[in-house]
């Protein structure tokens, strides 16, 4: 990957996909890794020290704040929204990605992936132009 | 329950398999469950609601937990342990999603739970509906020994 990418934060109420994400990052030099099991536990890392962060990496489906309304929390907080979102997620029916998509999300990966397919994704979120 | 609802659950477990954990299953004869106890030692289960309503369960043996572990993370883990707990919830989850969205093609939308996870043979579970649970039982090749896992499911 072109680049260095900073910190990076991984949402996912299971620690076996947050290990599986964690590796795949690794092989694209990505190690400077921040986890949290749902996320208002993340909005609450982020909150603490937004401009540290480059990437979030976030499930879908976790208890106590979901992926999609965490999603929504940072795409409405300035201090945020700028940072990279893609969600990896299991929720692969149409109204999920479209709600996705309408939220601000920057890429959508559907598990099962592959590595290459979450280092693609990752990638192309990265070099989208983030909203002001 | 009708035969086409086999394939959503063939494909979405072999896509998942192969792609997460680089393992090729093959589908056994596919069987009435003659009640509604656990068969491996390490079972995955999830309710879904929408269209329709039930519980689909993935049941793994000791070997085929670790293995799965093992294949998904890529270090090996001497006994089931909370680590493979949580993986095969992980692995619950993931397959749930490719069913419906296999089921999405029949024109079926439905919405998951979070997935629970029990340790234990013979564990008895509610399946929810008073259909018959279909199991489909699946093999594939550990280093030459065979390792079985099984998918049961009911939903009307």
């Amino acid at each position: 990957m072109e680049g260095t990418v900073g910190k990076t934060l991984v949402v996912d109420d299971f620690a076996t996909m947050r290990k599986i994400v964690k590796n795949v990052l690794r092989q694209i030099n990505i190690t400077n890794v921040a986890e949290a099991e749902d996320g208002k536990v993340a909005l609450d890392i982020l909150k603490r020290d937004p401009a540290d962060f480059e990437l979030i990496v976030s499930d879908w489906i976790m208890p106590v704040m979901t992926g999609i309304d965490f999603l929504k929390a940072c795409k409405e907080d300035d201090a945020v929204r700028k940072i990279p979102f893609v969600m990896v997620t299991a929720e692969a029916q149409k109204d999920s990605v479209l709600e996705a998509i309408k939220a601000g999300v920057d890429n959508y990966i559907v598990k099962p992936f592959t590595p290459d397919k979450l280092q693609e994704a990752i990638q192309k979120a990265r070099a989208k132009p983030q909203r002001q | 329950m009708d035969a086409k609802f086999i394939n959503p659950f063939l494909i979405a477990t072999q896509n998942v398999f192969k792609t997460m954990l680089s393992t090729q299953i093959n589908l056994g004869k596919p069987s009435v469950k003659a009640n509604n106890l656990t068969l491996g030692e390490v079972t995955g289960i999830m309710g879904f609601a929408g269209d329709k309503k039930g519980t689909f369960t993935i049941s793994f043996s000791k070997e085929c937990a670790t293995y799965a572990y093992r294949a998904m993370i890529g270090e090996d883990v001497p006994t089931i342990n909370s680590d493979v707990v949580d993986a095969i919830g992980e692995l619950t989850n993931i397959i749930s999603g490719q069913i419906r969205v296999e089921l999405e093609k029949l024109g079926i939308n439905l919405r998951a739970s979070l997935p629970t996870v029990i340790v234990g043979q013979n564990v008895a579970i509610n399946f929810i509906t008073p259909l018959p649970v279909i199991t489909l039982p699946f093999s594939f090749d550990d280093g030459g020994m065979t390792r079985q896992l099984f998918i049961d499911f009911s939903f009307e």
